[in-house]
């Protein structure tokens, strides 16, 4: 977490959108999994710079570290295989924090400040606020977030924010050897990615096509897949959106649920204005009326 | 039953004092109506409901943020919450075997199975002379805090330990979660408005344990001519 970086948007905010003073240029990571061999130097910068632990490795049969990204690992190629007849795809494709336009995982977060978007579109992870309660990854259509046993909070990739904000790129862009990796501003990243999908469909990859899903706003990470009409292949979601419990209990319930408790409270309060208290009219039993001694409603 | 007349004693007197460990019985002009486990059941439940609610309020929204204050912060609740609500869980199954005898719903009770009838009942009727020691509104409500609390405690372990659940489970028990405790709270508000403003002495039964004569024949007329044996209706 960078502080003086500019805050675009902050969880569970009663701040509206978007209040920044100046607007700044959205950066882009971009992922070009043609040319990504799997050397996973990208997985050894990124812990090195993040100073994230040595986490266990789990052989799965397949050229992939781990199964799952981890709490200490942030960025995983994931590795899968596809049989197309004549021919078998190998897929390779960096898993990490895709930094949506329209967070979900932002949107679930009940600690104000805990999970920010700056100014640039990186969207980060403040420990100091979080409070390790993990309703980030139910919020994040993408399963990236993951809860950190020993600190209790939770974490994911920042985008290396620490060294963008310092005009350096990420540690794995830094680290690619095939150049499949880019930073530079969304705009130039499209651009990039445009020319990358010409080079594809004229070497026969017709369906090749950039996954910046708009379901989520578009995402800070840009990836370009050969087989793009099959994202699901390189296992990323064909039409992400922020999860439909999320959004109904964020947009929905919740201004619902206010006027609710505040109408109770006030139609109560409304109701003793009207009608008052209920107590006994009646003359009490046993003729305390004449005697006076016994009181029939308590003060 | 009491053989003592209706205002041989008073309030304070050593007999109604005396009495008040056990239930549906009328000392002078007093009648106890919650002998003193069901005052602490009641009171041991609502403590942990109202500390569940103050760290819960404030991860709902941060519009209640100044809740989280009184026990530490946010953190604190998120640590305090789940237990808290566990508690209240425990406690309402107590609840449940304590009082569940006592809720049949009778006959005189069935108009209460109507969306209207709260409103009906808001503008003071004259109370069925067949009400019991809980009128059917007072036994549906049980019904439904023992069930909503079943609910909240269900989504709520969900989201305790989130590790453990497949997303499938988890994203339900968000909006889930949330329903219940609106619909636990809205009802709460009306318990204590009905139970403290609306209706003098309601408080006194769940504190000292007795209510008036006066008070158990308006509220309660069948309980009233049960407990004291006076046939007047």
């Amino acid at each position: 977490m960078a502080a003086s970086m500019q805050i675009r948007r902050s969880s569970a905010s009663l701040r509206g959108e978007d209040s920044l003073i100046r607007k700044l240029p959205v950066v882009s990571k971009y992922i070009d999994t043609t040319t990504c061999i799997g050397c996973k130097a990208c997985e050894v910068a990124c812990q090195e710079w993040n100073d994230l632990k040595v986490v266990k490795t789990e052989q799965t049969g397949t050229y992939q570290t781990m199964p799952t990204l981890h709490a200490e690992y942030w960025n995983l190629i994931k590795f899968s295989e596809h049989d197309l007849g004549d021919s078998l795809a190998w897929l390779m494709r960096k898993d990490q924090c895709m930094h949506c336009a329209d967070p979900g995982c932002l949107k679930a977060c009940p600690a104000p400040g805990a999970i920010v978007q700056y100014a640039n579109g990186i969207v980060d992870v403040n420990p100091d606020k979080c409070i390790g309660c993990g309703m980030c990854q139910t919020g994040c259509p993408f399963d990236v977030p993951r809860f950190h046993e020993k600190t209790a909070k939770m974490s994911k990739c920042s985008l290396c924010v620490d060294r963008v904000e310092v005009g350096l790129e990420p540690a794995c862009v830094k680290s690619c050897p095939t150049g499949c990796l880019h930073f530079g501003t969304k705009e130039a990243m499209l651009e990039l990615a445009d020319t990358r999908l010409l080079q594809l469909r004229a070497n026969g990859f017709t369906n090749a096509a950039v996954y910046d899903p708009k379901g989520v706003g578009g995402t800070t990470v840009v990836t370009v897949l050969a087989h793009g009409d099959h994202p699901e292949w390189y296992g990323l979601p064909k039409d992400p959106h922020i999860p439909l419990g999320v959004r109904f209990a964020k947009s929905i319930l919740k201004p619902l649920g206010l006027i609710a408790i505040f109408g109770a409270v006030a139609g109560m309060f409304g109701h003793y204005l009207r009608s008052g208290p209920k107590e006994p009219h009646e003359p009490p039993p046993g003729g305390a009326d004449q005697s006076g001694t016994t009181k029939e409603t308590r003060p | 039953m009491s053989e003592i007349a209706p205002h041989a004693v008073s309030a304070g007197d050593p007999a109604v004092i005396a009495a008040r460990t056990q239930e549906d019985v009328a000392v002078g002009n007093e009648i106890v109506r919650h002998r003193l486990s069901s005052r602490v059941m009641h009171w041991t439940v609502a403590l942990a409901f109202m500390l569940t609610l103050i760290t819960g309020m404030p991860i709902w929204t941060p519009i209640f943020s100044w809740m989280a204050f009184l026990v530490g912060g946010l953190h604190v609740c998120r640590w305090l919450h789940p237990w808290s609500g566990a508690a209240f869980f425990v406690g309402m199954l107590w609840m449940l075997i304590h009082w569940l005898a006592s809720m049949k719903l009778a006959e005189v009770d069935k108009k209460w199975l109507s969306p209207t009838a709260i409103i009906k009942y808001l503008n003071y009727p004259e109370t069925d002379q067949q009400t019991g020691k809980y009128n059917g509104g007072q036994k549906l409500f049980f019904y439904v805090v023992v069930i909503d609390a079943v609910l909240l405690f269900a989504t709520g372990f969900v989201l305790w330990w989130p590790s453990f659940f497949p997303q499938a489970v988890r994203e339900p028990s968000i909006p889930l979660h949330d329903i219940a405790f609106l619909l636990f709270v809205v009802s709460i508000i009306g318990h204590v408005y009905l139970g403290t403003a609306a209706f003098p002495g309601t408080f006194g039964s769940m504190m000292r344990g007795t209510v008036t004569r006066a008070w158990a024949r308006l509220h309660h007329p069948k309980w009233y001519r049960d407990v004291t044996g006076d046939k007047r209706s």
